[in-house]
């Protein structure tokens, strides 16, 4: 009886190690991502990005670092290695947006679509829906849409730009890169006034870290503002709440409430 | 230790197992009559006829955009017309295949198209209309022209294209006007508490069949069925009943229930046609939502 007691420890020890073993270190980037985390798949084999996402950065105040203020949060910076590379009359032109962002930002003061990836980053939660050839990410703020053909299409000729970019979409392994362009120059990056011109061209990526969490990357091209290209990074973080649901934040709507409740004036 | 590799195998197996379903064949869903949920296949970009129509004896309405009315937007004679006409107005053009014609579409229930009006209510909104052009006020303005989410019955027929996507789980019907859409939960039974009010509402859905039942509540009490029925109320409860015919039709009827404003449910009838390879979806941003109100009503005080 006592040989057999032994050789039971000695079985859950060593199965304990194994895995041990197969637990990832927390410092993964997405390439080292183990093969061991099995994501939920789609029946067409992908990652299966369907639900609710949101962000938990501030990024839409301030895409940089930023201390508090009354009423804005602090916040780490999105962009990578911390500087926007702006051309000299460009960085002029920032400044000028962020010393007039409570009338000039075009979202926060008008209510106008938020573009990309701003729309990601705004604190509201966006869904993700994905079938083979077709996607498309539904935003609550604004119900910002976007449809993401992943179909091998390239981007449209001949129309005019719009707010929310022409996206495509495109496997490369498990990530979902969606290259955006075709923009007007009517959106900001954040509320301090990052701005882009109508050259703006940006590269999505969205990789699967584990269920809940996606790492979203996006690469900005300007030649227009900027001298070089840059990117920002940030967590996903999926909505597990019980039952939740994209509602709606009609902003237009709002406004318009509260700015023409005592119309008309003339 | 026989314990220990036993436990071992079973961890190596599950492992493996997962890794296989992974890898299994890809499925081309995209044509397939079925879906991997088992959802029949509706998926594509299609137009949409026949939802909107006039009641019986229709109400004056000084927003109409016929010539014959003075009133009209497209006779101010200020250069500000056609506006309606930009907009889709004139009348149902499909530029998808056409849908079949032989069913009655528009207003199918009751079958003379009188709506069960409370008459009190009936007056209420005829006097809401005098009211609307001139606008007494903001309330007074259409939604379609202050850029809100258009409900289930305005988005355009014909102009606008709407996309069917279905993921596992849901129908989204995603609309090119004002870049509406609408997410189908079939996996849910209750619909939001009473105090969530949408203009969309709150929808969930299951298949009975070939037809995808949808009941929608919790609406805000503001969207409009028409142009003659500028708002619905907050007690509207809608049952959609979406029939797939063939691969390229769409069969639609709601029923419309309102116990506030009318005495018993009334059905209209519609479809969606599939809309031809040279139809494109386009952003429809709805900016002008931010500038209408100005031209109407004039500068409001700054902020």
């Amino acid at each position: 009886m006592t040989k057999s007691k032994g050789s039971i420890k000695a079985a859950f020890v060593v199965a304990f190690m194994v895995c041990l073993a197969e637990i990832p270190a927390t410092a993964q980037t997405a390439a080292a991502r183990p093969a061991t985390i099995n994501l939920p798949r789609t029946a067409d084999g992908k990652p299966n990005f369907n639900g609710i996402w949101q962000v938990l950065n501030t990024a839409a105040s301030d895409i940089q670092d930023h201390s508090g203020q009354l009423g804005m949060p602090p916040g780490q910076g999105v962009v990578e290695g911390g500087e926007i590379p702006y051309q000299p009359q460009a960085l002029a032109k920032k400044r000028e947006n962020l010393a007039n962002r409570l009338t000039a930002d075009p979202t926060e003061a008008r209510c106008f679509l938020p573009g990309v990836p701003r729309a990601t980053y705004m604190p509201y939660p966006f869904e993700i829906v994905q079938t083979p050839d077709s996607m498309a990410i539904r935003y609550e703020f604004a119900h910002a849409l976007r449809m993401i053909p992943v179909n091998g299409s390239k981007h449209a000729e001949g129309i005019p730009p719009t707010w929310m970019g022409d996206s495509r979409g495109h496997w490369e392994g498990d990530t979902l890169v969606v290259d955006v362009a075709n923009f007007n120059d009517q959106t900001w990056f954040d509320h301090a006034g990052n701005f882009h011109s109508d050259a703006l061209h940006v590269v999505e990526r969205y990789t699967m870290t584990n269920p809940d969490h996606v790492l979203y990357e996006a690469t900005i091209e300007d030649p227009k503002v900027f001298t070089r290209t840059w990117k920002m990074s940030m967590p996903l973080y999926r909505r597990v709440d019980k039952n939740v649901k994209l509602l709606e934040y009609e902003c237009v709507f709002y406004l318009q409430e509260e700015r023409y409740k005592n119309a008309p004036f003339k | 230790m026989k314990t220990a590799a036993v436990l071992i195998a079973i961890m190596l197996l599950a492992s493996t197992a997962s890794a296989q379903s992974a890898t299994s064949a890809p499925v081309k869903a995209s044509t397939s009559a079925r879906l991997s949920d088992g959802q029949p296949n509706m998926q594509g970009l299609y137009t949409r006829s026949g939802v909107k129509a006039l009641e019986a004896e229709p109400p004056f309405n000084p927003i109409d955009p016929g010539d014959k009315n003075p009133l009209s937007v497209s006779n101010r004679g200020d250069g500000l017309g056609p506006y309606p006409r930009i907009f889709g107005e004139g009348g149902n053009v499909l530029r998808g295949q056409q849908a079949r014609v032989q069913r009655p579409t528009g207003i199918i229930f009751p079958a003379d198209k009188k709506l069960p009006w409370r008459p009190e209510e009936d007056a209420k909104r005829r006097q809401y209309l005098l009211d609307m052009n001139p606008p007494k006020d903001l309330r007074h303005i259409e939604l379609n022209s202050r850029c809100a989410l258009p409900g289930l019955f305005e988005g355009e027929d014909g102009n606008n294209p709407y996309t069917i996507l279905q993921p596992p789980g849901q129908v989204v019907i995603l609309y090119d006007y004002n870049h509406t859409s609408r997410a189908i939960d079939l996996n849910r039974r209750e619909h939001l508490g009473k105090n969530i009010r949408l203009f969309m509402g709150d929808s969930i859905g299951h298949w009975e069949g070939n037809t995808l039942v949808v009941d929608t509540t919790n609406f805000n009490g503001r969207v409009a069925y028409s142009r003659e029925i500028p708002y619905l109320s907050e007690d509207l409860h809608t049952v959609e009943r979406f029939t797939v015919v063939n691969e390229n039709t769409i069969d639609y009827e709601v029923t419309i229930e309102d116990p506030k404003l009318f005495t018993g449910p009334w059905k209209v009838a519609g479809a969606f046609a599939r809309a031809s390879k040279d139809v494109e979806s386009l952003e429809f941003a709805c900016a002008e939502g931010s500038q209408t109100l100005q031209n109407i009503f004039g500068t409001p005080p700054a902020r």
